[in-house]
């Protein structure tokens, strides 16, 4: 008997001993099963910044996992080694939200981190391990495409302290011709996130001829200041050729500086260059006096003058959970 | 025939089509899930974990 899976807007029809596109649920006996609950493909601490998180606890380590299989199929996928694979053709860790839990509390770091794939395929091991953290003060990230239907992310969102949520274009028919997506319900994630307290984080990876027009750039930051609000930080993010996409060129630093001033001049307050150096674009500036707050280089903090979560100068409050 | 008769005819032959169709729709129309239960086997092969590597090479 078939059986649909509601967990994502595609809905999948799943044929007994099949899966939906995401690889990882299937449907055995009639019954939809995840197989890759427990059994993260990667485990890594990272600083926080490479999420990219920048107003969420700057400075610090995040246990970071992932499993594969991913709902979305993007020609540019950067991490479809695991992403774009079979879970029967992968090697996993067994760890058990329990484990990971206690992992992250006995090395001492404050936050998990589920993403390089997408936690929404395995929502049941993030959300399990979310709720458990919680319960030990451990905090929770996701760093996702918002490629999911309304009630299980408002769900999810219950344990969830901070995301970085992909804008990766701002027309229907990039996300048709290059995620195998649709835009309206990472649209529908994204304020669902930010109106329920969630601390938000938009990654935008610019694609040379495909999302990098003027007009696309200003319709998508008007989009973001008009749903999201202005203080949401925007990471523009650099492409490299890779996967099905490998005949494009990197993306350049001057397009990302166009970039980032068109969302500067749109009014939005704070905007990161990532992937590539460049020297505004990784620091923090307060939106009210432009003053220095935070300079990173690389993924590294080198100086912090936040004094709790304001500037030091003119006491402006800059949106983030600095602790 | 009877009425009686006929209208127990008539029961029966109604009968039989709502369990038709009530078979029909069970067949063709999919349970529907949004949690899914956890497998007990991963699929593929497992790998022993020591120590936690330090920043993946993986995006993200």
């Amino acid at each position: 008997m078939k059986i649909q899976c509601e967990l994502c807007p595609k809905n999948c029809l799943i044929k007994p001993g099949q899966s939906g596109e995401c690889r990882v649920r299937l449907n055995i006996d009639g019954i939809l099963r995840t197989v890759v609950y427990g059994y993260p493909c990667s485990i890594h601490v990272d600083p926080i910044e490479k999420k990219p998180l920048f107003h969420f606890l700057p400075g610090t380590g995040i246990l970071s996992i992932a499993t594969v299989g991913c709902n979305l199929h993007c020609r540019n996928c950067q991490n479809w080694e695991i992403s774009q694979t079979n879970p029967e053709d992968s090697q996993a860790y067994f760890l058990p939200p329990e484990k990971l839990v206690a992992e992250a509390r006995n090395n001492r770091i404050p936050s998990i981190a589920y993403t390089y794939t997408d936690p929404i395929i395995f929502y049941e091991y993030t959300y399990d391990s979310a709720k458990l953290a919680k319960k030990e003060g451990i905090r929770s990230v996701l760093v996702t495409a918002g490629y999911v239907n309304t009630e299980p992310w408002e769900r999810l969102l219950e344990y969830v302290d901070a995301a970085n949520i992909d804008l990766k274009g701002i027309t229907e028919e990039f996300y048709r011709n290059v995620c195998s997506g649709t835009l309206k319900p990472v649209q529908n994630a994204l304020v669902t996130a930010k109106a329920k307290g969630v601390l938000v984080e938009v990654t935008n990876l610019i694609i040379p001829t495909l999302n990098d027009s003027p007009q696309d750039l200003r319709k998508l930051c008007s989009w973001i200041k008009s749903n999201l609000g202005a203080d949401t930080p925007l990471h523009f993010s650099r492409f490299f050729p890779r996967y099905k996409m490998r005949h494009l060129p990197a993306t350049s630093l001057g397009t990302l500086k166009l970039a980032r001033e068109i969302a500067l001049s749109e009014g939005l307050q704070y905007i990161y260059i990532g992937n590539i150096a460049s020297k505004e674009g990784q620091n923090t500036y307060c939106p009210g006096c432009k003053n220095l707050l935070i300079e990173r280089s690389g993924y590294t903090i080198l100086q912090n003058r936040l004094k709790e979560d304001g500037c030091p100068d003119c006491g402006q409050i800059i949106y983030g959970v600095w602790k | 025939m009877t009425r009686r008769k006929f209208i127990k005819k008539l029961i029966g032959a109604g009968s039989l089509v709502v369990v038709g169709a009530g078979w029909l729709v069970k067949k063709t129309v999919p349970l529907k899930y949004v949690r899914a239960l956890k497998f007990k086997k991963y699929p593929g092969s497992l790998k022993s974990m020591s120590n936690i590597p330090t920043q993946g090479k993986w995006s993200g």
